[in-house]
């Protein structure tokens, strides 16, 4: 039995008193893509904020395969493999497009200054490998002519596209997509979801946070449910349409509006 | 009288003076969210202003002078907000810019008061007074008037704050300013009244410091704004409250130590207990979070 | 004549080197530092002690290791550096931005209450002077002379360490700590750590700032408060803003400006009668007005920061067409794509 790509267990978070987080637990299957649905304010994106290390739960541990990561810092979860997207896209606006896929970049050997200061060669030879993997990244995500806009200037839509093949320069292992088709037109959804099916081929692992239940249909192999701060059940979602207490608190009503269409 | 009682009296002047200026600081911040660089010169402004009414061109009474000076302070203070603050903060989304604005106004404002007065020490015109006997403590009776006006500008505020509708629309505005608006308060009203009452109290602060050392200089208020500093973080920036409960602080262990160590390092005692404060608790003691996002 | 104009170019060099210091912390990273002066102090004051024979009579400092140039000046970098550690370690961990200025510029002022008052860490009030100047006997340089040829060996080292940062800045760590200052947040989420960065950008910056301070220690033949209110930060950042916040030619360009035009050169200005000080006064508000005009109307300064071609970075380019094809999505992106609306990207609050 492989062991899952993520786990948690007993996560606890709370807000100055509110608890949005109250005993979530449960493992994302390696190489799969995962879904984490729920009502809104079932705590979803502080379960992902607290994964990713960007907040500190209150109680609990969480482990990125065998390693455990309970309170680390998110650059140091991000240095082991998990990388994350923002729902409200965070591009880094005053750098080119291509220089945010560079800033994503895995060893950067550029970072030391010694290495800047004594090793040229090798920093320069380095960027020209990163920045050959960028630009085919870039490529692939339609944003190649955008190379070297300033990321500010970008739309919405390609914002969003920026936010995950940026993540992918990162080479994660495991990839935490905060709501990524919100806000995104239809036809970019299915071009989105071919993307995040390709990571799945690429060996990615997938978690992501998701409202569109007809894309957590057709791409996803797994679903955890969340509601009032805990897990509420797990499984495919065929499996979890049957489940009365998942529908009664999440899916009944969209399983009313998507029976009328 | 013992030593440590005559400190405990100076604690008691200078906490009054810089529970009145942290407030004011304090009451600006709470409503815009950027720090005032130029207060200290605000305060210096009014203090210089207070004198050209009390012993410079004019000689009205002292307690008179500085009133109609906090006044003309206040009005000072809404127009830099309309028209040179309050456009930088609307404009650029990062706070850097307008920080750095007030930080060139107080070069601007620092540079004027020593065009027109000079850097020569100046004095205000006022009433020696006696010395009186309260409790274990001799004070003397402009220090008495001092720590009072302190004590009714603070009542006066508190009441306001908690009672009338003023007073909680701004607290409204302090805790959350785009959820006020959403409320229908009249947020540009309460900035522009806000920040009147800012330069009022900057104008009172400076000049009762100026009573309370004695003398003016141009620089003394910039110099002061280290304190308020020492006394608003301590007591957690953007809180009324700890504004007051830090002003104590400092300024009775900045008397109190200065008595027995070397005064001339008085302020440096209020940068030690800051920098002890911030490493221990970075929001201060109350108020309002003041550490790094997530 | 000479001798005026020579001045002028050494502080012309000399606030390039001081602005490509504060560039890094707040051009490149972000860090609003209120108190760089300080550093320029330490800098200076070390310089200074270190140059200094052992005991000069009526001055009382510390060190006085009679170390020549450039060592001297190596030790003040050195210090100022150190400054930066400590003072980075205690405050960039926790503070945001407002909390960070006022804690800075507090900090700015301690340490110059204690220069003041301290009389044996450097001489206190009076400040050191009869600091030797470096050459002056071996070559034998009457007063004159030595502003020519100090003016000029300042240029030199203004060269030197312009290209060293226009390596750094260009290098991914330059990158890095732009990213940070755009979105800290997502920074760390791609695995920077962020506080590292500031704080390696904090000791370049200092380090610059140290030797630019024992450049004009040694310029001058003395260094005392008066030349560091913490208000002086500001004139740099003045120097920053007016030439371009983010690049190096921005830098020259603004101490050309600021330093050298609006400070300098007024002080060869003779005092109007009756009033001492005035032009002095007068020019600094100018500065504090030009600042903000500056912000208001071209906050990006008169030298914007040029962002870098893919090309310089020697990948092979695709050819047009092929990207082309692959380009539909972002035109779905871009044409029909919902705009999503601007959110706080982090800096600030």
């Amino acid at each position: 039995m492989v062991a899952p790509a993520l786990r948690c267990e007993g996560i606890t978070k709370a807000f100055q008193g509110v608890h949005a987080v109250n005993g979530a637990e449960f493992a994302v299957p390696e190489g799969q893509i995962t879904a984490l649905i729920g009502p809104n304010g079932a705590g979803k994106t502080t379960v992902v904020n607290i994964l990713s290390g960007a907040m500190k739960a209150d109680h609990g541990q969480m482990f990125l395969g065998e390693t455990e990561t309970t309170g680390w810092p998110s650059y140091k979860i991000a240095r082991h493999g998990l990388l994350r997207t923002f729902q409200l896209s965070r591009e880094l606006g005053g750098l080119t497009v291509l220089e945010n896929l560079l800033t994503a970049a895995p060893s950067q050997a550029g970072d030391s200054l010694v290495n800047v200061l004594l090793r040229p060669g090798l920093i320069r030879r380095q960027e020209r490998e990163h920045a050959e993997r960028a630009l085919h990244l870039l490529e692939v995500y339609g944003l190649y002519r955008h190379r070297d806009t300033p990321a500010r200037e970008l739309s919405g839509g390609q914002k969003k596209l920026l936010e995950i093949a940026r993540a992918v320069m990162g080479s994660p292992k495991v990839l935490l997509l905060d709501e990524p088709m919100a806000g995104v037109n239809p036809a970019l959804i299915d071009v989105l979801g071919g993307y995040i099916l390709g990571l799945k081929e690429d060996g990615v692992t997938v978690l992501m946070i998701e409202h569109n239940l007809n894309v957590v249909e057709r791409i996803c192999d797994y679903v955890i449910v969340l509601a009032e701060g805990r897990t509420l059940a797990t499984g495919r979602l065929s499996e979890l349409r049957q489940n009365t207490e998942v529908v009664k608190a999440y899916l009944g009503e969209v399983m009313d509006v998507s029976a009328a269409n | 009288m013992s030593l440590f009682w005559l400190s405990v009296g100076f604690g008691l002047v200078t906490s009054s003076v810089l529970a009145v200026a942290a407030i004011g600081l304090s009451l600006q911040f709470g409503i815009t969210n950027y720090v005032n660089f130029a207060y200290g010169d605000f305060m210096a402004l009014g203090a210089f202003f207070t004198y050209v009414l009390n012993n410079e061109v004019f000689h009205i009474n002292i307690w008179i002078a500085l009133a109609i000076a906090a006044l003309a302070m206040g009005g000072f203070g809404v127009l830099i907000n309309q028209w040179l603050l309050g456009p930088f903060a609307r404009r650029f989304q990062s706070t850097h810019y307008v920080l750095i604005v007030t930080f060139g106004l107080s070069l601007v404002m620092l540079n004027v008061i020593y065009s027109i007065w000079g850097a020569d020490v100046r004095f205000y015109s006022l009433a020696a007074g006696s010395a009186h006997h309260v409790g274990p403590m001799l004070l003397t009776t402009n220090q008495l008037i001092v720590m009072g006006i302190s004590v009714a500008l603070l009542a006066a505020l508190h009441t306001t704050l908690k009672t009338t509708r003023l007073g909680k629309s701004m607290r409204a505005m302090s805790d959350n300013t785009s959820l006020a608006m959403t409320s229908g308060i009249d947020t540009r009203r309460i900035t522009t009244i806000t920040w009147f009452l800012s330069g009022a109290l900057a104008g009172v602060a400076g000049s009762v410091l100026g009573i309370s050392e004695g003398n003016l200089t141009p620089a003394a208020g910039e110099l002061f704004l280290f304190v308020i500093f020492a006394a608003v973080i301590m007591g957690g920036i953007g809180s009324i409250y700890g504004a007051m409960a830090g002003a104590v602080f400092i300024g009775m262990s900045t008397e109190i130590s200065a008595a027995y160590i070397n005064p001339a390092y008085k302020l440096d005692i209020a940068f030690v207990v800051l920098i002890l404060t911030l490493l221990i608790r970075p929001n201060g003691l109350i108020g309002r979070p003041g550490t790094t996002e997530a | 004549m000479a001798y005026y104009i020579f001045t002028l170019v050494f502080f012309l060099f000399d606030y390039f080197i001081l602005a490509m210091g504060l560039n890094i912390q707040y051009g490149i990273t972000g860090i609003l530092n209120f108190a760089y002066i300080g550093f320029v102090a330490i800098g200076a004051y070390v310089t200074g002690v270190a140059g200094l024979p052992a005991n000069v009579p009526g001055q009382h400092y510390i060190l006085g290791l009679g170390l020549p140039f450039p060592l001297n000046t190596l030790l003040g970098g050195l210090a100022a550096m150190a400054l930066a550690v400590l003072v980075a370690l205690i405050t960039l961990r926790r503070l945001r931005t407002d909390y960070l200025a006022i804690v800075l510029i507090s900090l700015s002022l301690v340490f110059y209450d204690f220069c003041n008052n301290y009389v044996s860490l450097f001489n206190g009030a009076d400040g050191l002077y009869n600091v030797p100047a470096p050459y002056a006997k071996s070559l034998g340089l009457g007063v004159n002379s030595f502003i020519i040829f100090f003016a000029c060996l300042t240029g030199v080292v203004a060269l030197i360490m312009w290209f060293v940062m226009h390596r750094v800045l260009r290098a991914p760590l330059g990158r890095t700590l732009r990213a940070i200052r755009d979105d800290h947040v997502a920074a760390a989420a791609l695995g920077k750590n962020t506080f590292r960065m500031q704080l390696k950008s904090m000791m370049i910056g200092s380090f610059f700032a140290g030797i630019g301070g024992g450049l004009l220690i040694q310029f001058g033949g003395s260094f005392n408060p008066t030349a560091w209110l913490p208000g002086e930060t500001f004139v740099v950042f003045a120097v920053l803003i007016v030439g371009g916040a983010g690049n190096n030619v921005g830098m020259f360009v603004g101490a050309l400006l600021v330093e050298t035009l609006l400070i300098h050169l007024p002080a060869f200005l003779p005092d109007i009668p009756g009033h001492p000080g005035l032009i002095e006064y007068f020019d600094l508000a100018l500065v504090g007005v030009v600042l903000m005009l500056m912000l208001w109307f071209r906050p990006q300064g008169i030298v914007p920061e040029r962002l870098r071609r893919s090309a310089s970075f020697g990948a092979p380019e695709r050819l047009d067409e092929e990207a082309g094809r692959l380009d539909q999505t972002a035109a779905i992106a871009a044409g029909v794509g919902i705009e999503q609306a601007d959110h706080d990207t982090g800096n600030g609050r």
